[in-house]
């Protein structure tokens, strides 16, 4: 039985815990940046409409580096990203303004085509043993050859007014796809932290070995990742539907990067087993930022990828060397050394590269 | 005569370039502690993942209390009623304590984890265990002793009938190893079958029941009572003592000359302390101890991979810093075997030549840094010939000869190198016994032509049979120094005494090395 | 998981001395990945010359064509020198539009000749090379992380840059010898009556360089040796006496350099100096090198596979274009072209395995 008591030592130490994460450093950083922002638009940039704005084009990061994030967590990559969420976005386009499909049935094929792609490259990946890199290397290729041929040069502006009138809308100056986002990244930190499922995703992810020996069939999780990854991009590519004013070629082609930086600068390891919602949310925000900074101080826009590029490098040496020196600290305490993390040796030794889809 | 609950029969099991298990036998009763002894290499572990469906066998039969079965994954050995602590770390390290051992059939309601649920059952392994740990806590931040015992906590709570037990012992201390005994004792009284893999015969005597000998993936001693046998008839099954009690040549080396490696009160930041020892011309150093006493750490850190904290290093009596192996090759001379043959000796993926001359580019580089293949061959074949390494040609890749070969490779690369130390680090782990009395023969003649060799080996006949003194180590201490006499049974026995007093007694190491 | 191997049950015992392979696993020559990737590129090329004459046109197609071959294959190069260390370099293209716009600012700005600007490009890619792997080798972060947020950060400060030094985006300066450099094949080159075929571009000298360089470093000298064992296992490498620190800063300056290379074709083969530079470098960088044979995982790489790698995709890529199919629906020829081509590779490598079990 566990006691109040117990709760209250148990609450202190998650505090604790949250206190020195990445995630709490990143909401210092969020909360200041946008105090400072605000200061230095002398209040205009805390104003509805600027919120607004701001919460508005937040949608989409999010919801690819959560796609990213899921694909990491079983230490595979997604590089079809960007390239499936301008497929995702252009073939709903095409089947609200061309075909005449009625909005709610686009947005569902669209979604479900989307996660479809991610549940093909996940069976492949698995059947053929190829990296996963080269493989979404090859989705992605293919995925931008269909996305044009769908959308050839044009841009595709006459789909359903209602999807853009809720793509646009903001109840409390609270756009209804930045809320989409946020609901999906609940959904997303609840299935990884209290599903079975997700929770066998992060087995896989953090030691395969051991999750093979306990049951866990790790291919079939590297196909769930898959999966998933393309439902959230295909979640990603409605909200950048309904918000953009047009869908056309261009649509996810810069989503690439922005998706592997979110989930690094959130925390989360390429080698898997960790995952970091909050995070990787949070990490959005910062570069939104960034960018909101550059727009007020009316910046070249070049100046945000320049300086998210420097927050990531100093994310993952920052993270390096502090892992360094705490190793260091605890090799004096602890006399026993860290047993390294001996993964999958021996029974992968038996078939070349046979847990290493990655 | 208690039930029989798994019994199998000729079983066999190939990997690439070697035949793991090759015909071994094994019958488990309800209520017993069974033995499964072998040197390393041997088949254990592979034996104890074919009962668990991790590797399928290529051949034989499983039968549980009667009837056929076949164990494809964990997850059908586990419902069959068969759990295992391997002797890999097989913890997620991101999960909590209580997480990570209810891993196999976690409490859920409606496809969701029921984080309450998992603490009951969780507390009461731990308990069994006589652990007070705190369930919530996440596995990555316990110490290795922890994370082992919550390993054995997570196999209790599968409440198997067959429980394999892989090296459980290896990262205990006495008093947790006694804890673990007593649950095992519990475990039989409720008719459990326990398997205990260990390479602590005490402990084996202790506990156990039946016994099964592993010799070379075949199994010469199958499921008999313990109590017929003495501890030197086991340690000859395993071993095979015909095949060690071969003739050398004598060997003398100069106990007066200056060590061609000497470290004097060296410490270390993984925790070594006042380590000493010499190495002078021509002689072989045994550096015995248990898995996890330090000993390859020891070598690293000399070699520059970790930090030296105290103490000074001596080669040929000038005092040296080594700051990477590069520097310990190149400048001292000093070539290191690793015992990781997979992961730090050979390049599976490279071919033979390359392989061996990797340590010698240096010195057969010409202007431009080229260095012509021909030569390259040359110095290739004359190690392949002279080693005796059985392969198609140069060019095959190092990852499809059989492990004996891949260790000879490896040895070869600093053969070549004609290094004026060598350290060689369980050279005969996973040989077979053949290749093995080739590798001590090897040895030995190097030292006869005056190579000095440190030899660290866990394997106690290996260290009787080469080496001139002995140096026990453990708790990344040395313990003593006991000169060799080569008559097995006591040598074995002032050893293994100095293992187990733990009193420091460091003395006689550090007056042997000034 | 695992391919469940069976071998009969009376084989014979695995003495150590026995189980020495009695065959070379080496595959019969018409396997060859390389040789098979000639022969493809040929068969097509002959099959797109006899669908659409045109495709032979030596200079309307074959130049142009040879002349993107010559620059990606460089490409191809850089990212396999990377990969030969088993890392990778996600900053190609970006590191290519630095080396560009160091050589328009100095034809621009210090008006220096064709030479000298090509020297200020490679030396800008090389330290940009350099630096990447210094932080790869100091704190030991993967190689993805950092050429990625390299590649983020060159991409802003390659377009601050020149939107800093030049009005409308790019150096149009062009020294005297660059537009022949775009424009001269070898059939401008005559000894005394012979000359050279017009469909084979002078730029291409510097592909036949880049690729006599490499395949001098990875078959003759002990930099090459060195590069690939600490690719292939980098824990052995070290061990072995390898510096490897040392090796992964060399390989990233090398792919730097080669980047910058490409970056300088690219420009001379477009004309003007621009951020645009190697947006598209990615994809045929590793499109190249592992058609072509490199491991992704390193230890192993294939000079002249980049090379046909390259070509193969080249070919495709404009045959299908002659054949009106669509220029960016090609890609998804390519990427289905990539996947075939691995799983193709992979089927190899598990029957050779499984043969490796049997004989054992």
């Amino acid at each position: 039985m566990i006691t109040t008591n117990d709760r209250g030592g148990r609450a202190g130490a998650v505090l604790r815990r949250f206190s020195r994460s990445t995630a709490m450093t990143l909401l210092c950083v969020t909360v200041a940046g946008y105090l400072a922002l605000g200061a230095a638009s002398s209040g205009e940039f805390l104003q509805g409409p600027s919120v607004r704005t701001f919460l508005q084009y937040l949608a989409t990061p999010i919801l690819i580096g959560l796609a990213q994030t899921t694909a990491l967590c079983v230490g595979q990559l997604n590089l079809a990203v960007g390239a499936l969420g301008g497929f995702t976005a252009c073939l709903m386009g095409i089947l609200m303004a061309d075909a005449g499909v009625p909005a709610p049935i686009a947005v569902a094929a669209g979604v479900v085509v989307a996660a479809l792609v991610g549940l093909v490259t996940g069976v492949f990946i698995v059947a053929t043993r190829i990296n996963g890199f080269i493989v979404t290397l090859g989705t992605m290729t293919i995925l931008l050859g269909a996305q044009y041929r769908l959308a050839g040069t044009r841009t595709i502006d006459d789909y359903s007014p209602t999807l853009r009138d809720l793509g646009r809308a903001a109840p409390l100056n609270l756009p209804l796809v930045f809320l989409t986002a946020l609901v999906a990244a609940a959904l997303l930190a609840a299935f990884m932290y209290g599903a079975i499922a997700g929770r066998r995703l992060l087995a896989a992810g953090g030691n395969p070995l051991a999750a093979r020996l306990s049951g866990i069939s790790t291919d079939r999780q590297i196909v769930l990742a898959h999966t998933l990854s393309g439902l959230l991009v295909g979640v990603a590519a409605v909200t950048a539907t309904a918000s953009l004013p047009g869908v056309n070629t261009s649509v996810g082609g810069d989503w690439l990067l922005p998706s592997f930086a979110a989930p690094i600068i959130g925390g989360v390891s390429l080698n898997g087993g960790s995952v970091a919602v909050f995070g990787t949310v949070l990490a959005a925000f910062v570069m939104r930022l960034i960018d909101a900074a550059r727009a007020q101080f009316s910046l070249d826009p070049s100046w945000v990828n320049f300086l998210i590029g420097l927050v990531v490098l100093g994310t993952v040496v920052g993270g390096r060397i502090r892992q360094t020196h705490l190793e260091k600290k605890g090799t004096t305490h602890e006399r026993t050394p860290p047993a390294p993390a001996s993964r999958g040796q021996t029974a992968d030794a038996a078939l070349p590269n046979a847990g290493g889809a990655r | 005569m208690s039930e029989v609950l798994l019994e199998c029969r000729e079983i066999v099991k190939v990997f690439p370039g070697v035949r793991a298990l090759d015909g071994v036998g094994l019958r488990l009763t309800a209520g017993s502690v069974h033995a499964l002894l072998g040197e390393n290499g041997a088949g254990k572990s592979t034996l104890i993942k074919v009962l668990t469906g991790v590797h399928p066998p290529d051949a034989g039969h499983l039968t549980w209390r009667g009837e056929q079965v076949h164990l494809r994954t964990p997850l059908e050995a586990t419902r069959t009623g068969i759990g295992v602590v391997h002797q890999e770390r097989n913890l997620i390290p991101g999960f909590s304590v209580a997480e990570n051992i209810t891993l196999q059939n976690p409490p859920s309601r409606h496809g969701l984890v029921d984080r309450q649920a998992m603490n009951a059952p969780a507390l009461r392994c731990l308990e069994e265990l006589g652990l007070d740990l705190d369930p919530h806590r996440l596995v990555r931040e316990l110490s290795v002793a922890q994370q082992q015992l919550v390993e054995i906590a997570k196999a209790l709570h599968t409440q198997s009938e067959v429980l394999l037990l892989d090296e459980p012992t290896a990262s205990l201390s006495p008093q947790e190893a006694e804890n673990l005994f007593q649950v095992v004792r519990r475990l039989t009284a409720r008719n459990t079958c326990v398997v205990f893999v260990s390479h602590k015969l005490e402990e084996v005597f202790a506990i156990s029941d039946t016994v099964t000998v592993l010799r070379d993936g075949r199994s010469v001693l199958e499921s008999a009572p313990l109590a017929d046998h003495t501890h030197d008839d086991i340690v000859n099954l395993m071993v095979g003592r015909a095949h060690t009690a071969a003739k050398m040549l004598p060997r003398t080396p100069e106990p007066t000359s200056v060590p061609v490696l000497a470290l004097d009160g060296i410490c270390t930041a993984r925790g070594h302390q006042d380590v000493s020892l010499a190495v002078r011309p021509g002689e072989i150093v045994g550096l015995y101890g248990l898995v996890g006493a330090g000993r390859s750490e020891l070598v690293k850190a000399v070699l520059g991979l970790d930090r030296v904290t105290g103490g000074e290093i001596r080669v040929d009596g000038t005092p040296a810093r080594i700051a990477s192996p590069r520097q310990a090759l190149h400048e001292f001379g000093i070539g290191y075997l690793t015992e990781n043959r997979k992961e730090e000796g050979v390049f599976l993926e490279q071919p033979i030549h390359r392989n061996i001359t990797v340590t010698v580019w240096k010195k057969l580089a010409r202007a431009l840094g080229v260095v012509s293949s021909a030569e390259e061959r040359s110095v290739a074949q004359n190690l392949v010939e002279r080693l005796g390494i059985r392969a198609s040609g140069l060019d095959q890749n190092a990852g499809e000869l059989s492990g004996g070969n891949q260790q000879k490779v490896s040895l070869a690369k600093w053969l070549a190198a004609d290094t004026r130390l060598l350290i060689v680090d369980e050279p005969t782990v996973g040989v077979d016994v053949r290749t093995k009395h080739v590798f001590h023969e090897l040895l030995w003649e190097l030292a006869r032509t005056g190579l000095p060799i440190l030899l660290i080996s866990s394997d106690l006949t290996e260290v009787i049979t080469l080496a001139d003194r002995v140096l026990v180590m453990a708790d990344h201490r040395i313990r003593g120094e006991v000169g060799n006499d080569h008559h097995y049974e006591r040598m074995s026995g002032r050893i293994i005494r100095l293992i187990h007093d733990r009193a420091p007694s460091a003395v006689s190491a550090q007056q042997d090395a000034k | 998981m695992r391919t469940p191997v069976r071998t009969p049950r009376n084989a014979s015992r695995a003495d150590d001395e026995v189980a020495a392979p009695k065959s070379t696993q080496r595959l019969p020559i018409w396997v060859n990945q390389r040789l098979g990737l000639l022969v493809l590129t040929v068969a097509l090329a002959t099959l797109f010359g006899i669908l659409r004459p045109a495709f032979l046109d030596q200079r309307l197609v074959l130049f142009p064509l040879l002349r993107d071959i010559s620059t990606l294959t460089v490409v191809a190069l850089a990212q396999m020198v990377a990969l030969s260390v088993g890392h990778m370099n996600l900053a190609v293209g970006r590191m290519a539009s630095f080396g560009a716009l160091c050589a328009g600012f100095g034809y621009d700005r210090l008006g220096l000749p064709l030479q000298l600007g090509l020297l200020l490009c490679l030396f800008a890619g090389a330290v940009i090379g350099a630096l990447t792997g210094w932080i790869i080798a100091r704190t030991g972060v993967g190689s993805f992380v950092v050429t990625l947020a390299m590649d983020f950060a060159l991409l802003g400060l390659v377009s601050l840059l020149y939107s800093a030094l030049t009005e409308n985006a790019a150096f149009t300066t062009r020294p005297s010898g660059l537009m022949d450099l775009r424009s001269t094949s070898l059939a401008d080159i005559c000894i005394g009556r012979v000359c050279g075929s017009p469909a084979v571009p002078q730029l291409a000298q510097f592909t036949v360089l880049a690729l006599a360089g490499l395949g001098f470093l990875y078959t003759c000298t002990r930099m090459g040796r060195e590069l690939l064992l600490t690719g292939a296992n980098p824990a052995a490498a070290e061990l072995s006496g390898i510096p490897t620190g040392r090796r992964i800063l060399l390989a990233h300056t090398l792919s730097g350099l080669l980047a910058a290379l490409a970056g300088f074709m690219a420009a001379v083969g477009t004309g003007t100096f621009r951020a645009s530079i190697g947006n598209d470098f990615m994809l045929p960088s590793f499109l190249g090198a592992v058609l072509g044979g490199t491991l992704l995982t390193g230890g192993i790489v294939s000079v002249l596979g980049a090379l046909l790698g390259t070509s193969l995709v080249g070919v495709i890529r404009k045959g299908l274009d002659l054949l009106g199919v669509g220029m960016e629906s090609l890609n998804i020829y390519l990427g289905c072209v990539l996947l075939l081509a691995l799983s193709a590779d992979r089927v190899r490598t598990v029957v050779s395995y499984r043969k490796v079990v049997r004989s054992a």
